[in-house]
């Protein structure tokens, strides 16, 4: 009765059935014709933009400001796509200058002024050059992110790296609005740590997003940000005001001063979140360390936003105290605490689950249902499904989950790799609950 | 008497008249078959949109990022567009003069308060002017951002490798020519900023690495001058915003286009 109905191709097109449900494939089109939607979505897009622009313009008028005044000048900052630039320029001056003296003599080829302009150009070279050389030095095919993660870290380590760069453009700025910040040396750090960072810890969590081996990559990232953190925090703190030539008596009773217990509390409370989550992600299974992490950070983040909120208001100058003491070592101090929960919130993550990551890959060639012993005795398989892709789109269960010998025959065929078996032994765990599941070794 | 013959669909015949004069004179025909022919064989998959080439029925999540070099060029044309407009308006003359007051100002800049309909104006305001330069200004701002994030989307799906090794290279020197673009154009009023971005521009044409010969030269051709002073770079630059760097820009925008058609848009498996 049903199959008759599905011959008849009653059921095309309806929601939850898949185009073709039959055992021979048409020359239909898959995909979204060019007329009308594609022309139709452009318009839109293009009508959105027009009328995002005259709102724009509208409301606000870009001023004209005063004339240009050659005897005065002006304090100026450029537009905001060449402020790195800028901030090179501006941070060549730690580079060492001098004169290049022509080698020939002839004045032709020198003397070459070597000056914060000099490597202010060749600077600004850095994030173009790369560029002219890439396609000749990365070969291959196109890959989705999470399938090239140290390329994409390359990536976000140079967008960090280049928006450090138009951040440290307007230092004097920033050091006038927050004097905290102790000087021009913490922004001077921007060019390095920062972009560090961001690189380690999107690569890994794009190994984590593509299954990968994962144990060491969180082990070493957060163990190193630990060590370089405590080593901070030790010589700051501890170090340097022992090395003051004060007796002990006056460290007690500077002990008891509430600014230096709001600091001390700060930082143990920092150095407390590192601690636990190296112990975490270095003894415990990932099962056991999500457990024990995701409370844990919840609760020290509310503690963290309490102890601080407490401290702003009731004792503005404890607050301030601790700005002062500790943003000038901002980079280890907060940088490597925060670096080690989001590296550990990324590296411990459930992955995409395999039914998201692996089975989006399919481009519905159908090798897969031929192998497929299963399906040649189900009766609803009635040729033309297509295990990976109705598994995918939940348009049908390709091989219900309990028949599914996985024999991997579908693997062996997919020419995009995928792994279907795995997927099948994935859910079956999570169904009862072994922790296989979470082990994220499904592709090891 | 001569027979009355009614003639047979009077609009068609004056259509024929008319476009076969034309057509005697201009043989358009053949140019027709051999597109028609280019499309229909060459190219086959011309028509076809991205999903229907690559038999996609999946719609990655990554897939509304591509229409970022669209959505740049759009932008461009609106700057082409309010730009020709400002052009009728806009003096290019960046030389001091002074105020009663003995205030220094420019054509450049009281141009622009016109066309902004500033009170500082000498002449008669610029009807909807400021609407035209604001979107100038914004469409170029969105297109200057649409640029970077298309350069990352195809950074980040390694759509830059093979076959498409030359195009990145072409999209590398847009770029570089629509950050030309922006800061010839911010030159241009004649204002502080204007002053102030001419002199760190002089400043490191001049400091370009090489001799010093060849850093005097480039900011005589590029400023018109080696002293913010004197250098009357506004024209200059003017010269450079609303000619040479539409020109060689258009050609290789469609020249990058044109090998996106061709080679197709990558599908990152």
């Amino acid at each position: 009765m049903e199959i008759e109905l599905v011959r008849k191709r009653v059921f095309e097109d309806r929601p939850g059935f898949p185009r073709q449900y039959g055992p021979e494939r048409t020359d239909r089109q898959p995909g979204l014709p060019f007329w009308p939607h594609e022309v139709y979505r452009d318009l839109v897009i293009i009508f959105l933009m027009t009328a995002i622009i005259f709102i724009l313009s509208a409301a606000i008028t870009p001023p004209v400001g005063p004339a240009k005044n050659p005897t005065v000048q002006p304090f100026i900052v450029p537009d905001w796509y060449l402020l790195f630039s800028w901030g090179l320029l501006k941070v060549a001056e730690i580079l060492p200058g001098g004169v290049i003296p022509d080698p020939t003599g002839t004045g032709l080829l020198g003397p070459i002024n070597v000056d914060a302009a000099f490597w202010g150009d060749n600077l600004t070279a850095i994030p173009v050059a790369p560029l002219l050389v890439l396609p000749f030095l990365d070969r291959g095919r196109e890959e989705r992110p999470a399938k090239a993660p140290l390329r994409s870290a390359l990536g976000i380590f140079m967008i960090a790296w280049v928006f450090s760069a138009s951040t440290y453009a307007i230092n004097n700025l920033i050091i006038e609005r927050w004097p905290f910040l102790g000087g021009d040396d913490t922004l001077k750090w921007l060019f390095v740590v920062p972009p560090l960072y961001a690189g380690v810890a999107a690569y890994v969590g794009l190994r984590r997003l593509g299954y990968r081996e994962m144990y060491w990559w969180r082990v070493v990232p957060i163990g190193v940000a630990l060590l370089l953190f405590s080593i901070q925090a030790l010589d700051t703190y501890l170090l340097q005001p022992l090395d003051a030539g004060r007796s002990l008596g006056d460290h007690a009773a500077q002990l008891m001063l509430p600014q230096v217990q709001a600091l001390a509390l700060l930082v143990l409370m920092f150095l407390a979140a590192g601690v636990v989550t190296f112990y975490a992600v270095t003894f415990l299974d990932e099962r056991r360390a999500k457990a024990l992490l995701k409370p844990f950070v919840a609760v020290w983040l509310i503690l963290l936003v309490l102890v601080m909120g407490f401290v702003a208001m009731e004792q503005p100058a404890s607050f301030d105290f601790v700005l002062f003491q500790t943003m000038p070592h901002m980079h280890l101090i907060w940088g490597a605490p925060i670096f080690i929960l989001i590296t550990a919130a990324v590296g411990l993550r459930e992955p995409y689950s395999a039914y998201e990551y692996l089975l989006n890959e399919c481009y519905q060639c159908g090798k897969c249902h031929t192998a497929c012993p299963v399906t040649k005795v189900e009766d609803d398989a009635l040729g033309g499904l297509n295990l990976v892709y109705n598994t995918f789109k939940k348009q049908h269960d390709g091989v219900p989950l309990w028949t599914c010998l996985a024999c991997d025959a579908c693997s062996a065929v997919c020419p995009l790799d995928i792994k279907y078996s795995d997927y099948i032994l994935e859910e079956r765990a999570k169904a009862l609950g072994s922790g296989a599941a979470a082990a994220g070794t499904a592709h090891d | 008497m001569a027979r009355l013959i009614p003639v047979k669909d009077p609009v068609g015949r004056g259509n024929r008249f008319l476009f076969g004069w034309v057509k005697e004179r201009f043989p358009t025909v053949p140019w027709a078959d051999v597109t028609r022919q280019s499309v229909e064989t060459v190219q086959r998959q011309l028509p076809r949109s991205h999903t229907e080439k690559y038999e996609l029925k999946t719609v990655w999540y990554w897939y509304p990022l591509y229409c970022l070099g669209g959505i740049s060029f759009v932008a461009f044309l609106i700057t082409v567009i309010t730009g020709i407009i400002l052009g009728f308006y806009y003096i290019p003359d960046g030389s001091d003069v002074f105020t009663p007051e003995g205030v220094p100002t420019n054509m450049a800049k009281l141009s622009l308060a016109c066309i902004n309909g500033d009170s500082d104006c000498p002449l008669a305001p610029v009807p909807f002017g400021f609407i035209i330069r604001g979107m100038h200004h914004w469409s170029a701002h969105m297109m200057i951002a649409a640029v970077f994030l298309h350069m990352l989307r195809v950074y980040f799906t390694g759509a830059y490798k093979k076959p498409r090794e030359l195009n990145w290279l072409l999209g590398v020197i847009l770029l570089l020519l629509t950050l030309l673009f922006g800061y010839s154009g911010y030159l241009l009023p004649g204002n502080d900023l204007s002053g102030g971005a001419a002199t760190i521009g002089i400043n490191m044409a001049k400091a370009s690495p090489g001799p010093p010969w060849l850093g005097i030269f480039l900011a005589n051709l590029l400023f018109a001058g080696t002293d913010v002073l004197t250098a009357n770079y506004i024209l200059r630059m003017y010269w450079f915003h609303v000619f040479i760097l539409p020109l060689v820009g258009t050609l290789l925008m469609i020249l990058h286009m044109a090998l996106v058609w061709v080679q197709g848009v990558a599908e990152p498996h």
